[in-house]
């Protein structure tokens, strides 16, 4: 009877102590400050379709979709991604009624080109060759007088771990060199494969690829949208937006699941950060 | 209770399965310092230090730690279950089987008594298992492999989410750690084997059913549309042990799934000797 009885109390001990310890929310490495500076709004979005469509980049037909999108959560600046080329960034300037300015990237060796939207009419753009492709980035400011924030729209490769983590490299590389005057961000679409549902592999070359990627990028930047879930199709996070480690505070990151359209495959990644 | 706890563990000391299991994880062991060496051989060889430019400029990611690591996580999930089920399965239902329960029925035992001796002897066993698996690790990684500080990267084994490492002689520490919340974790297996002992009249069958149920839950657990499920599943709430490998501990998580896993294995006993104590022992 006794032993029922202790077994019955370690039991209840058990689930009390289970209760009590419930982590009511999802440890945030983000650290809160006191003082709340301007908040800065960014967003990265891949417009493209899914692989299974016949043309996977944007669809000029979307624009006004996306044009609504940006206009509705009023960001900063903006990364897309997967555009055809200048003719759409013309057109959805025109869907977002002079409100925003942008630069293509040039196409390198690429079908497709990265994009960045920004707000300041000051703004400036600069093209990174990246290998045979490029990135485009904006340099602009909050305010007249603020310190002059970056954010640089990247693409790595869909299909090649190794081309990806040579891509991440020199992408962060740049950023970095840019860090001494200004407050870099980098947005895209970086294809990471990094929650490996299959925990079987012995860090298999993909893994250890975006693995060693990944870690190069949280080297130097704070991945923020971290906690916001998975950015694409098929449970994947692989949109993100780095930026400084310490001289911003998280203020909001979401993902907007339902906007676009139903061919693409990728949700627009919103972070919103206090300087 | 003391001669009862000597009395069961001579029995299983004596048993085959006993020696099986060590003998079986040595073999895995041999067979992952080879499957090791060939990958490092394959994998790491001059453009290894170039590749690891973009990391934390490591030339020395592949060490006894890592490979000590890899082994235990590998082992875990579904080498050491089994043996885990076996041993505590055959507990009652092998009593039964060999016709050997009734006799010990009958003495002046109580079968409350009898069960948590018998399940305090399978306790026993699975800390001598990993304590025994994670030394012979650690001891092989030493001699063959060399030692070094245990880097860990998001992705391999899901670990992590952002790049860690762990000091030589902390991580030590954390697979010190690691043998205590294994054993804790791999008791939800003992308690629910010791169950179906108590249920089933062959070992057999009380050993499958377990890993049935145990990889069931274990594979649900890892396909994406169940994944509301998983929250449910005992098998999510034992990956707990894994925690003590994590740089920053999450002490607060840590405790939530380890407490959940005691509720599990107290819980199951608890209904085993209900049971047990009511069943009427035909044989």
């Amino acid at each position: 009877m006794w032993a029922r009885i202790i077994l019955t109390l370690f039991c209840l001990l058990m689930i009390g102590s289970a209760i009590h310890f419930a982590p009511s929310r999802p440890r945030s490495l983000f650290a809160s400050r006191a003082n709340d500076g301007p908040h800065l709004k960014l967003m990265t979005w891949n417009i493209g379709y899914a692989e299974l469509e016949d043309d996977s980049r944007a669809h000029t037909k979307d624009l006004q979709t996306v044009a609504e999108t940006v206009l509705r959560n009023d960001p900063d600046a903006v990364a897309l991604q997967e555009l055809t080329g200048p003719e759409q960034l013309r057109i959805l300037l025109g869907y977002l009624h002079g409100k925003y300015r942008g630069a293509v990237a040039p196409p390198g060796s690429s079908d497709r080109v990265e994009a960045v939207l920004v707000k300041d009419r000051d703004a400036r753009f600069e093209n990174l060759a990246v290998g045979e492709k490029y990135c485009v980035a904006t340099a602009f400011h909050l305010r007249p007088q603020s310190q002059e924030l970056v954010l640089a729209s990247a693409h790595a490769d869909a299909f090649s771990s190794v081309r990806r983590r040579v891509y991440t490299g020199e992408v962060v590389d740049w950023a970095r060199a840019r860090e001494r005057a200004a407050i870099v961000f980098i947005g895209g679409d970086f294809n990471f494969e990094l929650d490996s549902k299959d925990e079987s592999h012995f860090y298999s070359d993909n893994v250890k690829h975006d693995s060693e990627a990944y870690s190069y990028l949280l080297k130097y930047f704070r991945d923020l949208g971290r906690d916001a879930g998975y950015t694409a199709v098929n449970d994947r996070r692989i949109d993100y937006v780095f930026g400084p480690t310490e001289t911003v505070s998280v203020r909001r990151v979401e993902v907007l699941r339902g906007a676009g359209t139903e061919q693409m495959d990728h949700w627009p990644l919103l972070v919103e950060v206090a300087l | 209770m003391i001669t009862q706890l000597r009395l069961e563990f001579l029995k299983l000391v004596r048993s085959r399965s006993f020696l099986l299991s060590f003998i079986a994880l040595t073999i895995f062991v041999g067979l992952m310092l080879w499957g090791f060496y060939s990958y490092v051989e394959k994998k790491a060889g001059e453009g290894a230090t170039a590749q690891f430019k973009y990391t934390y400029e490591s030339k020395s990611y592949f060490n006894g730690l890592t490979f000590a690591l890899y082994s235990v996580m590998f082992s875990f999930s579904l080498l050491i279950p089994i043996f885990v089920s076996m041993v505590a399965g055959a507990q009652i239902a092998g009593e039964r089987n060999a016709g050997t329960l009734r006799m010990i029925c009958v003495r002046p035992v109580s079968r409350v008594s009898l069960l948590l001796a018998k399940f305090t002897v399978v306790a026993f066993y699975i800390f001598l298992l990993m304590a025994f698996f994670i030394g012979l690790n650690l001891l092989v990684g030493l001699v063959f492999v060399g030692w070094g500080d245990l880097q860990i990267y998001p992705g391999a084994l899901n670990l992590v989410d952002e790049p860690g490492k762990l000091l030589r002689d902390e991580a030590l520490w954390r697979f010190v750690y690691a043998t205590l919340t294994g054993t804790w974790s791999l008791l939800v297996i003992a308690s629910i084997a010791m169950l179906f002992s108590v249920l089933c009249e062959n070992p057999s069958i009380a050993t499958v059913s377990t890993l049935a149920l145990y990889l069931a839950f274990h594979i649900v657990g890892r396909v994406e549309f169940f994944e509301q499920l998983r929250p449910w599943l005992f098998t999510t709430d034992m990956d707990f042990w894994r925690d003590v490998f994590k740089p920053d501990m999450p002490v607060q998580s840590f405790l939530h799934y380890g407490s959940l896993c005691g509720a599990y294995t107290f819980g199951t006993l608890l209904t085993a000797t209900a049971i047990f104590d009511r069943k009427d022992i035909t044989r």
